[in-house]
């Protein structure tokens, strides 16, 4: 499983390792389009077109200048001293001037429409945390997850995006949209996805060290996909515990993973490790005891289960005082129900030593 | 009135000792460092920017050669992020800005206009002195930690990083007013001191590129000054201005940052449009198409420039009228510029066209920089902006401008100017083959830079999605080439200097008052005081007699 907090990147797979290449579009120059927005390639394609016909104009004309009205003898004269030709400079003041006019109502129609969001994509709102250095996504149910997004084929959706530190910018190449998201207010953007796959989600916008390891999959699933997602069937207490530790495992890899240790293989040492968070003494699990900055005093109590699901909950309410757990940076995960917790703590349990 | 011969020999003769002229009539540390000689100082700062541009070039090859392979190949990320943030800042400040103005602009404007020196010569000298001590902030700068932040110094992060965000802004602070006194000094020396007979519309378009510089420095860089001194106070005593934990706004900082860095892209810019609107001229011995609709489409875009900086934040957020306003504007500024590049391609039309070294540079430009202009509108549309904003099509389309356009220009003024500053010749073959090495070379290093970015590829990566790898691996081939071609120029500059062939006096019959001033121009720039009874760029004035005397 991949870590989406790099804490050494060149030993660590990159966070795109399971996401395969976008393909081009037919016309060569963009990625492939998986949104709605056709109106970006078709205005890219036409600028295109335009800046190559000037450029070949300009072009032309200069090298055909420079080959035939080249100097041979050092005291050649010019063929002609003009200086002016009114009809000439008209033409090249105005039609510019029309070209680029066109561009600019066409492109701003087509912002409008990227900025104004429809309320189909209203209807179906995830929210984007971003922060130093990694995506994390609630869905409109309020399942969270982390690096990674299912967005459903064909329905329009709204990401309202917010920041906890730096600027950061929420870039999917493939459905042609950006936003800056900047700390202390909330924006938002909207796409329908026409095309499933797997495509890009980057940070655009300069945010620190692992800037360009900000980077989360955007997956485009059909419904019935998006319905029979793990973590829509949460098993209860009266389902077998190994079931409970399995969607507990998973929805851990998805959440928890990227900040805390699992497995004895992982490096990541953002939060506290999960090995021997409990221990084992006949059928009982132990918690074990730990100082704990409670409102900036230094304390020491037992990580029960209701420590577990406070600092889910609430992480900054009991901080773990080591280095480097100290800082707190933990997002909170206020909208985890009681039910996905408890397949949590299952999990975290399974990890404990005898 | 008989001729007596014997006269004509002595003159001729090797033994006359050279003639004296501001390189040695005196001599001494002193005399270079507390000179007043816009001369001399102006060569100072072409020592320094040219250090300057090199060691930007040194971080520039870094990235590149990192870039080789998806994962990195020489940094971890943090070292990655202080050797782009090191190259666009030691670039942008300590080289696009104050180079053409700094250098060409010293030594070559006064003796345009046909004054002794420059207005304010005292405050000359401070204004390099500043950029000297700027310069040295920069280098402390990276004694102290480095800075991380990019050249552009976003907050809120450029407010949180560790690292030595306050020196290397007290030096851009510093610099700023190196800037500042630079143009004030040439408004003043333009309206106070053009020789008799030069009246405004006779002035040669380097002048007036210059003056429109010169506003823009005046009255756009103190937002500079005010926007990073608010950061450093920000760092040390969190007052609260752009750090969102304390109530500010970010955004506030975009504002504030591109309301100067806007019309700082035109203050590197438009003297670089300067020189090549003399060297179309000259190299074409015509007139230039266009004089007074170029010298007005300076100023057009000076004024517009102020009005676009919006464009640089079109993902940020602002308001929908805001946008309209930006993008609109935008597009205008396109033709004023679009109309001086199709005057500089008619003026080389049916003109006596020189294929000497800093017309092929001219050339080079003219031709790079219709792709940097044409793929400016392409990112002035608001819906694909939003698409190519931040990625690579962005960073190849300023690199067109500000290296591919605004270096070769000054290359190409360097090469134009070199017999008038040092009286010496560099070798025309070794230019010729270096301009075409730097051509394929820049080329070759940002074209693929387009197609990744219209691709998706964001800039300041320091590790990348591995469909990319092809495009990174040419532009670094492509950086490798760029790189020597600088270095074989760099080369054949100094060696010019210690070979000294001695160049013609009016080496590419030129007909503007500096060739009129002996070559290298004295400590006082002219003989007598020069009279200017044609119009500008009048060929039909030009001395073939003398010329061919030279020739001989």
């Amino acid at each position: 499983m991949i870590n989406y907090l790099i804490q050494d990147p060149i030993k660590d797979a990159p966070p795109w390792a399971e996401t395969p290449a976008t393909s081009i579009d037919e016309w060569g120059q963009l990625p492939v389009q998986a949104g709605n927005f056709d109106h970006v390639d078709g205005l890219f394609y036409f600028t295109y077109a335009v800046c190559i016909v000037f450029f070949v104009i300009i072009t032309a004309v200069l090298l055909y200048s420079v080959v035939a009205h080249r100097r041979k003898t050092w005291d050649q004269k010019p063929l002609s001293n003009v200086t002016h030709n009114t009809p000439l400079e008209v033409v090249w003041t105005v039609v510019p001037l029309i070209i680029v006019m066109i561009m600019f109502a066409w492109g701003f129609k087509g912002s409008l429409d990227m900025t104004t969001v429809p309320h189909e994509a209203q209807l179906n709102t995830y929210k984007a945390s971003a922060k130093q250095w990694a995506w994390q996504f609630t869905y409109p149910n309020g399942t969270q997850g982390v690096g990674e997004v299912y967005v459903e084929i064909g329905k329009p959706v709204q990401f309202i995006l917010e920041s906890s530190d730096v600027l950061h910018a929420f870039y999917a190449p493939s459905m042609r949209v950006k936003r800056d998201i900047v700390p202390g207010r909330y924006s938002s953007v909207w796409f329908t996805p026409t095309k499933m796959g797997v495509f890009h989600l980057f940070c655009a916008e300069y945010c620190g060290d692992n800037h360009s390891r900000m980077y989360a999959r955007l997956r485009v699933v059909d419904s019935t996909t998006m319905d029979d997602e793990p973590w829509n069937q949460v098993p209860t207490a009266e389902d077998p515990i190994e079931d409970r530790v399995a969607y507990g495992a998973t929805l851990a890899r998805q959440l928890c993973s990227s900040c805390h240790k699992m497995k004895a293989t992982d490096v990541v040492n953002t939060g506290p490790s999960w090995l021997g968070m409990y221990s084992k003494e006949g059928d009982e699990y132990i918690g074990r005891q730990r100082e704990v900055i409670e409102a900036g005093v230094t304390k020491t109590i037992t990580t029960d289960d209701a420590y577990i699901i406070e600092s889910i909950r609430n992480p900054t309410a009991k901080i773990v005082a080591e280095e480097p757990y100290r800082k707190g940076a933990m997002s909170k995960f206020e909208s985890l129900d009681d039910g996905r917790i408890a397949c949590l703590i299952a999990y975290m349990k399974s990890l404990a030593d005898n | 009135m008989t001729t007596n011969t014997p006269a004509v020999d002595v003159q001729t003769t090797p033994a006359a000792p050279p003639r004296e002229n501001y390189l040695n009539c005196s001599k001494g540390f002193k005399s270079w460092a507390l000179s007043l000689d816009h001369k001399r100082i102006g060569i100072m700062y072409l020592v320094g920017v040219s250090i300057a541009f090199l060691c930007g070039g040194l971080f520039a090859l870094l990235v590149r050669l990192h870039l080789w392979e998806p994962e990195g190949m020489l940094f971890t990320n943090v070292e990655y992020n202080q050797i782009f943030t090191l190259h666009g800042a030691f670039m942008v400040f300590l080289f696009v800005i104050p180079a053409i103005p700094g250098s060409l602009g010293n030594i070559v404007m006064p003796l345009m206009v046909g004054a002794k020196d420059v207005a304010l010569p005292k405050l000359n000298l401070l204004s390099f002195y500043l950029w000297l001590i700027g310069a040295v902030l920069a280098v402390l700068a990276i004694v102290l930690g480095g800075f991380d932040t990019g050249w552009t110094f976003y907050a809120p992060y450029s407010l949180y990083t560790d690292r030595a965000v306050v020196t290397i802004g007290l030096a851009i602070f510093i610099l700023g007013f190196s800037s500042i006194f630079t143009g004030l000094n040439f408004i003043v020396t333009v309206h106070k001191l053009r020789a008799p007979g030069m009246t405004w519309f006779r002035m040669p378009l380097f002048v007036w590129a210059i003056y429109a510089t010169a506003i823009l420095q005046v009255l756009a860089t103190p937002v500079l000054g005010i926007t990073v001194l608010l950061v450093a106070f920000e760092r040390l005593y969190n007052i609260g201005i752009f750090d969102p934990r304390l109530g500010g706004d970010p955004v506030l900082f975009e504002h504030f940052f591109w309301f100067y860095s806007h019309p700082a892209v035109y203050i590197m810019v438009l003297p670089a449009f300067g020189i090549i609107s003399e060297l179309v001229s000259v190299h074409s011995r015509k007139p230039l198409f266009g004089y007074k609709l170029i010298a007005f489409s300076s100023i057009a875009i000076a004024v517009i420039s102020f009005l676009v900086w919006g464009h640089h934040m079109f993902t940020s957020g602002q308001s929908t009228y805001a946008m309209f306003a930006f993008s609109f504007l935008t597009f205008f500024v396109a033709i004023p510029t679009a109309i001086k590049e199709f005057s500089w391609v008619a003026t080389v039309w049916r003109g006596s066209v020189a294929l000497n070294s800093p017309m092929l540079y001219t050339l080079a430009f003219l031709v790079i920089f219709a792709i940097g202009g044409l793929t400016g509108v392409i990112l002035g549309a608001l819906n694909v902006d939003l698409h190519l904003h931040d990625t690579y099509f962005v960073v190849a389309h300023f690199h067109y401008v500000m290296m591919g356009s605004i270096a070769l220009a000054f290359f190409a003024g360097l090469h134009h100017w070199w017999p008038k500053m040092f009286g010496v010749m560099y070798n025309e073959f070794q230019a010729k083959i270096a301009c075409g090495i730097i051509f394929v070379g820049f080329n070759l290093t940002f074209l693929p830079q387009f197609v990744m970015g219209s691709r998706g590829m964001p800039r300041r990566y320091a590790t990348y999605v591995p469909e990319y790898a092809p495009y990174h691996q040419a532009s670094t081939i492509g950086a490798m080439i760029l790189g020597s071609g600088v270095a074989l120029m760099v080369y054949y500059l100094i060696a010019s200097l210690l070979i000294r062939k001695t160049a013609k006096e009016n080496q590419w019959g030129g007909v503007t008052l500096e060739w009129i001033a002996p070559t290298p121009p004295p400590h006082l720039n002219f003989d007598h005081e020069p009279k200017v009874v044609h119009e500008v760029y009048d060929y039909s004035t030009l001395d073939y007699d003398s010329m061919q005397r030279d020739c001989k």
